[in-house]
């Protein structure tokens, strides 16, 4: 095969690539990225999955990026993307972005003000149903002062309100976007091919097999480094990790404990470990399955559910389960995030006060058995947990061991993803095993555990505390970040001590890749933010790496 | 002739539709909703998803979702897939012909081999070669379709990197790649998942065949054929052989519904983007129209199969044609 390449890849070196300046001497290389999920879009505005987000993202451009401190708050550590600078009015009510003159869409039309202006306005519109949209709300208008200038207008002041003009948008363009009826925003065939702004641009999308994009020469900040990156789809976990271990793929952004040993025995391989929001937990259903009215029977007592934190042997389970590639949860929000706090003390593993604690609540194994009862009732739970999710199970399965330990019954209830989402959406389980992302904004947290998801978000598991709502409330709308800092940690001491949950594990991401490619920092947010500082050093590369920017010739 | 075809097609429009409405059925009474990543994601709120529900009609009673999907059927217009956000016709399209590849190279592979082997088990009956191949035969149709494929791809992609893993293509390369070249990455990416269908289904044949030869071989014609002094080559080529064909046609009609449904695990393990690896993404999506799309084509392709096989059977054994009541 290598011997029909040559002429093809000689012949690259020499047109494909063209006469690269100085700057793009070392520039070259294609990563293939072995993932299991296709995108469901790849329009930021439209896509919902994180594998429509990473290419949407990698197209497009927002007006300014958090940076490496993933700050939210104010503008502080923001870096410029397609704004090259911007200007806060005296009274905090808007600010004037000013658009770099040389960004320009990659159909070669320049960026103006107008795009942004039209990009906020679909955002909001509820006929595109953007899932950005309720981000907005506090926006009023977005204007367009001259062609590089565009005014972001507020309804009121708030301390994120820089991040929702900058970061929450995706920068669309409107003289190809314009042409498109809104309500065709997700079934018109055009959306699958977009012109974005960003380093790549799209080269092409095979559905079920891959996602290409290519390298913009042309774009303001300077050509990536990189010539092309592959998305090539996999669904099955194995197929995929199998793609890279025999080289048929360069890159896999999540690698599983047990792929941890197999890279060792790969020279070609490394490792590259980088910060997670992720944060699993036993969840506990406060209320009573067979009526929601009703307090769960044995979760509804605060003392149960720290009876049962106590049981767990949190070090042990996370030893068990993800070896190097996990942490003890500090509770409901992970220690890479900003405002994750690690001096937070969670129930530690104490099976005797568990046992005393148990036996004061008037939970006692009278008969024997094993199994702890009172009123009649026995000590006995269903635990649920997708089987899409190996880490899950695994957890389960080693949580039902230890909290047989303290005289709980612990029935597992592995299902399909599908059926899982079912069952927590009609609240029909007693626990299950769950996962969360925690959004960089920490008055998010709102959303998972605040007392308005119960009805109608995904707070499942009913959660209920005014107190833990009113602390998150005052630290996302006071300006001074100390108070901010201070109210946060109350609230997540007051969940804490509420134990909606047992605080499990926090994975720590780790992607496995060639060793000729060498990554950027990854941000736990997104590990992709960088990709267009990736490179490959010219003395490394192997063919496919040598192509250059020719378009494929099917 | 005529008349039995027009039956068995009107046959197999019924056939089709009893499976496509069980199917809808089944789909709709399955636990899990179609938009559950979008319940789960705190993002997305309540207006939002009731949206997207409407526009896809997924808020309107099951009846007239059956209803509706029948109409636009009617008119060919297979739906909408939200989890691919294009049509269904387009995925279908995508997909259809990358599964034809495999089950045809799968289908003829298997025949060969099977045929083969069953004929060598029966002519060397109780022989070391016939032991040998029982043994091997018997290894295959018990083995799960989905752990030989996964072996399959250990040892001759991974520990043995002479084929590659997954896929239809090399990733990147292909594209610049000769035709010739095209060609042979295109076979080499198809020897493992259709060698792994080849194999289980071939088990079946050989045991088939092997019945049927040693089954015709007592027969008195076939006595007669010795009696006229005729070699054994040609006794058993021109008199067994040709006659314990006609039961094995009949497993061509048998093995289309194992290949379509052996594809399913084949094509998820091996990543090969067909009908198969469609189905597996909408069924666990939720992904309705899609779900019944694949399975419409599902059972048509068996149908067909089936009736394939009867009209051979027919053509191939002269004593059908004798007694069927169209011809004469």
């Amino acid at each position: 095969m290598l011997s029909r390449l040559l002429p093809v890849l000689a012949l690259s070196a020499i047109v494909g690539c063209g006469a690269p300046d100085r700057s793009d001497a070392d520039a070259g290389g294609t990563v293939i990225m072995t993932v299991g999920a296709e995108p469901d879009a790849i329009l930021p505005l439209t896509t919902t999955s994180i594998a429509g987000n990473q290419v949407a993202d990698i197209l497009f451009e927002r007006l300014a990026e958090p940076g490496d401190s993933m700050n939210t708050r104010g503008d502080g550590g923001f870096e410029p993307e397609l704004a090259e600078s911007w200007t806060w009015a005296p009274d905090s009510l808007s600010i004037a972005f000013k658009l770099h003159p040389g960004a320009k869409w990659h159909d070669g039309k320049p960026v103006t003000a107008r795009d942004v202006a039209f990009s906020f306005d679909i955002h909001k519109d509820p006929e595109v149903g953007s899932p950005v949209a309720p981000l907005l709300a506090r926006i009023d208008s977005v204007t367009a002062r001259d062609s590089l200038t565009a005014v972001v207008w507020y309804r009121q002041r708030y301390p994120e309100q820089f991040l929702d003009a900058a970061f929450q948008v995706r920068i669309h363009p409107e003289h190809w976007l314009g042409k498109i009826k809104r309500s065709e925003y997700t079934t018109s065939p055009d959306v699958r091919s977009p012109i974005g702004s960003g380093r790549f641009k799209f080269a092409r999308w095979e559905p079920g097999t891959l996602v290409e994009v290519v390298a913009n020469t042309e774009h303001y900040r300077g050509r990536p480094k990189l010539d092309r990156i592959l998305w090539s789809i996999a669904p099955e976990f194995n197929a995929a990790a199998a793609r890279l271990f025999s080289g048929e793929a360069d890159y896999l952004e999540y690698l599983r404990p047990e792929n941890v040993e197999e890279i060792k025995k790969h020279s070609e391989l490394t490792m590259t470990r980088y910060g997670s929001l992720d944060y699993g937990f036993m969840w506990f259903n406060l209320r009573d399955p067979r009526n929601n009215a009703r307090p769960h029977p044995i979760f509804g007592d605060v003392g149960v559910r720290r009876a049962l934190s106590m049981a767990v042997d949190r070090e042990k389970a996370v030893k068990n389960v993800l070896g190097d590639l996990g942490y003890v949860s500090v509770g409901p929000l992970p220690r890479a995030h900003l405002y994750g706090d690690t001096t937070l003390k969670t129930p530690g593993y104490d099976l005797e006060g568990a046992k005393r604690l148990l036996d004061s609540l008037g939970w006692r194994d009278a008969n024997g058995d094993g199994i702890r009862e009172k009123g009649g009732r026995q000590l006995r739970f269903s635990l649920a947990a997708p089987t899409s999710s190996q880490t899950r199970m695994r957890f389960s399965v080693v949580l039902q061991a230890m909290l047989r330990d303290v005289g709980a019954r612990v029935e597992l209830d592995h299902m399909e993803i599908r059926a899982f989402q079912e069952l927590l959406v009609r609240k029909r389980w007693d626990a299950a095993m769950q996962t969360w992302r925690t959004d960089p904004t920490p008055s998010s947290i709102i959303q998972t555990w605040g007392i308005a998801s119960v009805k109608d978000g995904v707070n499942f598991g009913s959660y209920q505390n005014p107190v833990f709502d009113a602390y998150i409330d005052s630290a996302a709308t006071t300006m001074d970040p100390a108070r901010a800092q201070s109210y946060y940690r109350r609230a997540y001491e007051t969940i804490i001590a509420d134990a909606p949950a047992v605080w499990v594990f926090e994975p720590v991401n780790a992607a496995g890749h060639h060793t000729r490619i060498k990554v950027a920092p990854m941000r736990p947010d997104a590990w992709w933010t960088r990709i267009h500082e990736w490179y490959i050093p010219r003395n490394e590369r192997i063919p496919r790496d040598n192509i250059g920017l020719r378009a494929a010739t099917p | 002739m005529r008349a039995l075809v027009a039956r068995r097609l009107l046959q197999a429009a019924v056939i089709v539709a009893i499976a496509a409405t069980t199917t809808f059925l089944l789909v709709q009474l399955a636990p899990g909703d179609p938009l559950g990543d979008l319940v789960e994601n705190p993002r997305v709120p309540l207006e939002v998803r009731e949206r997207l529900r409407a526009r896809w009609g997924l808020d309107r009673p099951m009846h007239e979702q059956y209803v509706l999907y029948v109409r636009n059927l009617a008119r060919g217009d297979l739906g909408w897939s939200f989890s691919q956000n294009r049509p269904v016709a387009d995925a279908v399209i995508d997909a259809l012909p990358n599964t034809l590849l495999l089950m045809g190279v799968a289908l003829i592979g298997a025949f060969a081999l099977g045929m083969t082997a069953g004929v060598i088990r029966a002519g060397r009956r109780g022989s070391m070669a016939d032991r040998a191949l029982g043994a091997g035969t018997l290894v295959f149709y018990s083995m799960p379709d989905f752990w030989l494929a996964i072996m399959a791809m250990l040892v001759f992609a991974y520990w043995v990197p002479v084929f590659p893993t997954s896929g239809m293509t090399t990733a990147v390369l292909y594209d610049y790649l000769s035709p010739a070249g095209k060609l042979i990455d295109r076979l080499k990416h198809l020897v493992l998942p259709a060698t792994t269908l080849v194999l289980l289904l071939a088990a079946i044949i050989a045991r088939y065949q092997r019945a049927a030869f040693l089954d015709v071989a007592t027969q008195d014609f076939v006595r007669t054929a010795r009696a006229k002094g005729l070699t054994e080559r040609a006794v058993l080529w021109r008199h067994v052989l040709r006659n314990a064909l006609l039961p094995v046609i009949t497993l061509l009609g048998l093995s289309l519904p194992m290949l379509v449904g052996g594809s399913v695990f084949i094509e998820q393990v091996f990543a090969w983007p067909g009908m198969g690896r469609l189905a597996v993404g909408a069924i666990a999506a939720r992904d309705h129209a899609l779900v019944m799309a694949v399975v419409l084509m599902g059972s048509g392709l068996v149908t067909l199969g089936s009736l394939l096989a009867d009209l051979l059977y027919v053509v191939a054994d002269p004593r059908l044609r004798l007694h069927s009541p169209t011809s004469g």
